[in-house]
């Protein structure tokens, strides 16, 4: 049972951090929510499947096709649905443009996909096993992820450039970035991290469209719980989030898990609003 | 030659009344409008398609003879798109514009949930295959017939397969958390106890939960001989199947038709996890022991083959209750008419209605035609021609 919980629990904890991981990076950029975050995850798992399994399209190259995807449709997101709607931030517009967004996408694929789940390929041909690749591929990506998103903060100037928007749009606007174009980058950016949730996690999550509003809502709690924009916390508050959904899933099982694990969420929002990992916003006066 | 005003009102009154005697004649050689509200396009769509093969083949074989006392069937069909709005629209235009005879379909339950109140407000006769329970009621729809299983003829067939049959008393019953998981739990597991046996274990379960193994452990624990789920998802029937195999489980499946599918199929990790799994299907088009069909079912099949209709994609049973709609309509139309009152009274007097899917009967009391002992289990790993194996225990 532990090793289940664990292996399970990692696994799936880890698609829901990067998730969180999307919504962060599209935050940071825009001070928006974009609810798209899901149907990304969804994406990377049924093209996965669509490019490799039906379309005998080699593995690399597939993979390499589902970020791309995953870098349009961060980017067609950020004209279509956040663009418009920046100017009245305060009026939180972007719910509704987001929201409707994915729910096409999302509908367009169960008519195109089928609303059947769908098998994902094996990605590597090793025998089944205790510690599958079903159970390390997401675990593989977030490390990825975290890894790449530190290096690329840190040590390049674009990282910089990408700090500075989040920090202060205007402040960094007057300095002469290109706050426009840093602004699709980080979507397209969120856009392969949420398509490789997806497709990491394809074969635990099979390619299905009905993963777009599982994702959406799970993949939400690491960042309510981490922090909003914060990475760090998004993955613990993730990891944490599979392994408590899956202890629950042990304990109390059916329907009960979810009631669960949504009840901890209120409590802890409750107890801090900020998240766990968030700092209270200082209003400046 | 002049003609007097008397004259000429007497010729025009002749002409008149020449056309309205001709009329009648010509109105007899008019087809018959039958409305017809599949499913061919949309998320639904695979069992809609399938029917449609079978109704159209039906509805040539009636014309090709002669039609009805002469008249040729037209099929009026609004495509409802998987969609109730859709049907409910489609059906209001099938009874105001074209002003039908009578309307066949839709083909599921959540268009015929929309579709049956609204065509009982018109007077339309309608005969529609789907299961939920409430679709067919002689006091609020008396001219609604249903000629498909019910879900409690269903579920029924699974749990007399499961105590009588397979003499398996402990039974876990799972579900995913849709209206139709849920209602279906509520419904079978008083009728298992009413049969004796012991429900170890009831759940339902979201159906994108990727991991089913603390249930199955949990069922197991718990002493379950049998596994009923009641789901229409591939996905979560086969995380069922797939998980029962990983523990090395050799506990038999018992349910929903979808764990037949090749949907089902195509989601397993290993095609030998798909023994002793069986799904609800239909005695008259499945293959009894020794690997033959019905005589009445041969003779369809071989009408189906040369017709060229593809068999790869479907099952037997969606296009037989495809052919025997028309031909039910049909042979209600030639004995007594195309008159609304004349085709309910005569379907509420209809005895074995001999079809390829089942048998059907009604009576004034009992719109449900489908007969309770021709839904039968079957095994899902023997599927060939659109047909299965009757499932281990059951008699040719």
């Amino acid at each position: 049972m532990v090793e289940s919980i664990v292996s399970t629990g990692l696994a799936i904890g880890c698609i829901y951090a990067l998730i969180g991981i999307t919504y962060n990076v599209m935050f940071s950029a825009s001070r928006v929510f974009s609810f798209t975050a899901g149907v990304l995850g969804m994406l990377g798992g049924v093209l996965g499947a669509l490019f490799i399994a039906r379309l005998g399209i080699p593995l690399v190259v597939g993979f390499l096709l589902v970020l791309a995807a995953g870098a349009i449709f961060g980017v067609i997101t950020e004209i279509v649905a956040v663009r418009p709607v920046l100017k009245s931030l305060d009026q939180h517009l972007y719910v509704l443009s987001t929201l409707a967004l994915a729910l096409m996408v999302q509908q367009f694929t169960a008519i195109e996909w089928g609303t059947e789940a769908r098998p994902f390929p094996r990605l590597f041909d090793i025998a089944r096993g205790g510690f599958d690749q079903q159970f390390w591929l997401p675990m593989l990506a977030c490390i990825v992820v975290i890894a790449g998103l530190e290096l690329l903060y840190r040590r390049t100037l674009v990282g910089h450039a990408f700090l500075a928007i989040a920090e202060d749009t205007f402040a960094a606007r007057a300095l002469g970035l290109p706050e426009r174009s840093l602004r699709m980058a980080s979507f397209a950016l969120a856009g392969v991290i949420g398509a490789l949730a997806g497709f990491a996690g394809g074969e635990m999550l099979l390619a299905f469209f009905g993963n777009a509003p599982l994702l959406t809502f799970y993949g939400f709690v690491p960042v309510a719980l981490g922090g909003m924009g914060n990475n760090r916390g998004a993955v613990v508050a993730g990891l944490l989030l599979g392994l408590f959904q899956q202890t629950a899933n042990f304990l109390v099982g059916g329907i009960f898990a979810s009631v669960a694990v949504f009840t901890v969420f209120i409590i802890v929002l409750l107890a801090r609003p900020e998240g766990l990992a968030g700092a209270s916003a200082q209003r400046r006066v | 030659m002049s003609m007097t005003r008397r004259q000429a009102l007497l010729s025009a009154g002749a002409a008149v009344a020449a056309t309205s005697i001709a009329k009648p004649a010509i109105a007899a050689k008019d087809p018959i409008q039958v409305g017809y509200l599949p499913a061919l396009t949309g998320p639904s769509s695979s069992t809609g398609i399938g029917i449609n093969r079978g109704i159209q083949l039906a509805v040539k074989e009636i014309n090709d003879a002669g039609g009805i006392d002469g008249r040729q069937i037209e099929l009026i069909t609004r495509d409802t798109q998987s969609d109730p709005t859709k049907a409910v629209n489609g059906a209001a235009e099938l009874t105001h514009g074209q002003k039908v005879s009578v309307v066949f379909g839709p083909v599921n339950s959540g268009e015929s949930l929309a579709v049956v109140p609204l065509l009982a407000r018109t007077n339309t006769p309608q005969v529609h295959p789907c299961w939920v329970d409430a679709l067919a009621d002689p006091q609020k729809y008396p001219m609604c017939f249903r000629n498909g299983p019910t879900n409690q003829q269903i579920g029924a067939a699974a749990n007399r397969y499961v105590v009588d049959v397979l003499k398996r008393k402990k039974v876990a019953v799972i579900s995913d958390t849709t209206g139709y998981g849920t209602a279906s739990v509520n419904a079978y597991v008083p009728m298992l106890k009413a049969k004796g046996a012991d429900v170890v274990y009831q759940g339902n379960v979201d159906a994108a939960n990727p991991d089913l193994k603390p249930e199955l452990l949990r069922m197991q624990s718990a002493g379950a001989e049998a596994i009923m789920p009641w789901s229409v998802n591939a996905g979560f029937l086969s995380r069922i199947i797939n998980t029962r195999g990983q523990m090395g489980w050799d506990v038999p499946i018992v349910g929903q038709t979808t764990l037949g599918s090749g949907q089902t199929k195509d989601l397993l990790e290993k095609l030998e996890y798909w023994a002793k799994v069986y799904p609800n299907n239909f005695r008259n088009v499945c293959y009894a022991p020794g690997g033959k069909l019905p005589e009445r079912t041969v003779d369809f099949l071989g009408r189906v083959k040369s017709a060229k209709i593809d068999m790869g994609d479907t099952l037997l049973w969606w296009i037989a209750l495809g052919y025997d709609s028309p031909r039910l309509i049909a042979q209600a139309m030639t004995a007594v008419g195309t008159e609304p009152k004349q085709v309910v009274g005569y379907l509420n007097k209809l005895k074995g209605f001999p079809g390829v899917y089942g048998n059907i009967s009604f009576t004034p009391e009992q719109h449900n035609g489908y007969p309770d002992d021709e839904i039968v289990m079957v095994e899902a790993n023997s599927l060939k021609d659109g047909a299965f194996n009757l499932a281990p225990g059951y008699s040719a």
